[in-house]
């Protein structure tokens, strides 16, 4: 501070993402491997207790249709076969229904709600006003002197989304940058533009009913950024961003 | 004659205690010597009737065109897989050139952030996270329950 006060002002901004419930589908090669390897898996291995119960049971049902006298033999015997219980346990499995993987969320594109898309990463967009223009944004906040810069994203987050948020910010370090200048109708010697500092968190807490967002917001997916961002600020957004 | 002889018993009984006592420990100075014996680990030792000769499979040995589709899908794997590899290394180098220059333009404004945000930060780790499952939790749902009774076996040694 010592130095000449520089000309840039500092904003602080967050990255809230919302990490994926379910596993991606499979690429093609992925499935073919996968049918391979079990298949493979199946030629090298043995008989297991319940197959070997089972071809023993088959041999008896065979031998018992071939000869007619064996009613002795099958009387005071096994009442279940291996065969059986295999039914039951398809029949059982089959009436459990799980969770769709294509939620009602993602039938109706409804970009506010938490349950879209619920295999990647979903991030948080606000608008907020710049100047004189309305614009969609990574939720940022001017940086105040005596705070680090962490803490003005923490800032961010709890200005938009209230402070019962928990998430788990990843470093005290920014993961990206993106500095642009004032239109010259408001550039001064001392305000020559801004720097905004990008930070990454993960959301823990997985049920947002109780805040009131205060502005409007979207949680979208990495695809999705480049419907609302513009394009140099896509550009190092989406360097920070794993897919 | 009475008191006499229940001396000598005694003498002669302590004597053959402690002849016992110090041979029982000389056997177990000697057990101890010996090497202690090597945990045997379960999962190495196949269980014997698992190679029975019943056991084996019967099934119909591989066709040409089988074995040949199965050694392009071989090949086809390796290269999916490196570039797989290949983009996520592209990936991370981005993040990390990323954040270098986020850190070069804040030095560049203020060292005292630039100090407070190249700290280590205690908080981070152990981090902990749930893996994706394959379909989402069901809201409501009633797991059935059960005991489950752990039967491996401990050995000292």
């Amino acid at each position: 501070s010592a130095a000449a006060r520089r000309p840039w002002r500092l904003f602080g901004a967050m990255c809230l993402l919302r990490l994926p419930r379910i596993t991606q589908p499979l690429e093609k090669e992925e499935e073919e491997m996968a049918a391979l390897m079990e298949q493979i898996e199946l030629e090298k291995s043995h008989y297991s207790d319940h197959e070997i119960r089972k071809l023993e049971e088959e041999e008896q049902l065979k031998r018992r249709k071939e000869s007619l006298y064996d009613e002795d033999e099958a009387s005071g015997k096994t009442v279940i076969m291996a065969q059986d219980l295999e039914e039951k346990w398809e029949q059982k499995f089959l009436r459990f229904k799980a969770a769709p993987r294509i939620t009602d969320a993602d039938k109706s594109n409804d970009r506010k709600s938490l349950n879209r898309k619920l295999d990647s990463n979903l991030m948080l967009l606000v608008k907020q006003k710049i100047g004189n223009q309305e614009l969609w944004l990574l939720p940022q906040v001017e940086w105040q002197p005596g705070e680090t810069l962490r803490n003005t994203a923490e800032r961010a987050m709890a200005t938009f989304l209230g402070d019962h948020i928990q998430a788990k910010i990843l470093g005290n370090a920014p993961y990206g940058i993106y500095k642009y200048k004032f239109p010259r109708a408001i550039r001064t010697e001392d305000n020559v533009g801004a720097k905004v500092f990008f930070f990454k968190a993960f959301l823990q807490s997985s049920d947002l009913s109780q805040t009131k967002l205060k502005a409007d917001h979207l949680w979208v997916t990495k695809k999705e950024l480049g419907d609302y961002l513009k394009s140099e600020y896509l550009k190092k957004v989406n360097r920070f961003l794993l897919d | 004659p009475c008191r006499a002889q229940p001396k000598k018993k005694k003498k002669v009984d302590v004597k053959k205690e402690q002849a016992q006592k110090e041979r029982m420990k000389k056997k177990i100075k000697k057990l101890e010597k010996a090497a202690p014996e090597l945990i045997p680990i379960e999962d190495f030792i196949t269980p014997l009737k698992y190679s029975e000769s019943n056991r084996v499979r019967s099934l119909p040995a591989l066709s040409p065109e089988e074995s040949e589709r199965r050694v392009l899908l071989l090949k086809k794997w390796c290269l999916f897989k490196q570039k797989q590899d290949e983009a996520e290394k592209k990936a991370i180098r981005a993040l990390v050139e990323s954040q270098q220059e986020a850190l070069k333009e804040l030095r560049l404004e203020s060292e005292e952030l630039y100090q407070a945000a190249i700290k280590r930060d205690e908080r981070l780790f152990p981090f902990e996270r749930d893996g994706p499952s394959y379909t989402p939790p069901l809201p409501g749902y009633d797991a059935p329950e059960g005991k489950c009774v752990d039967i491996t076996k401990v050995y000292t040694q």
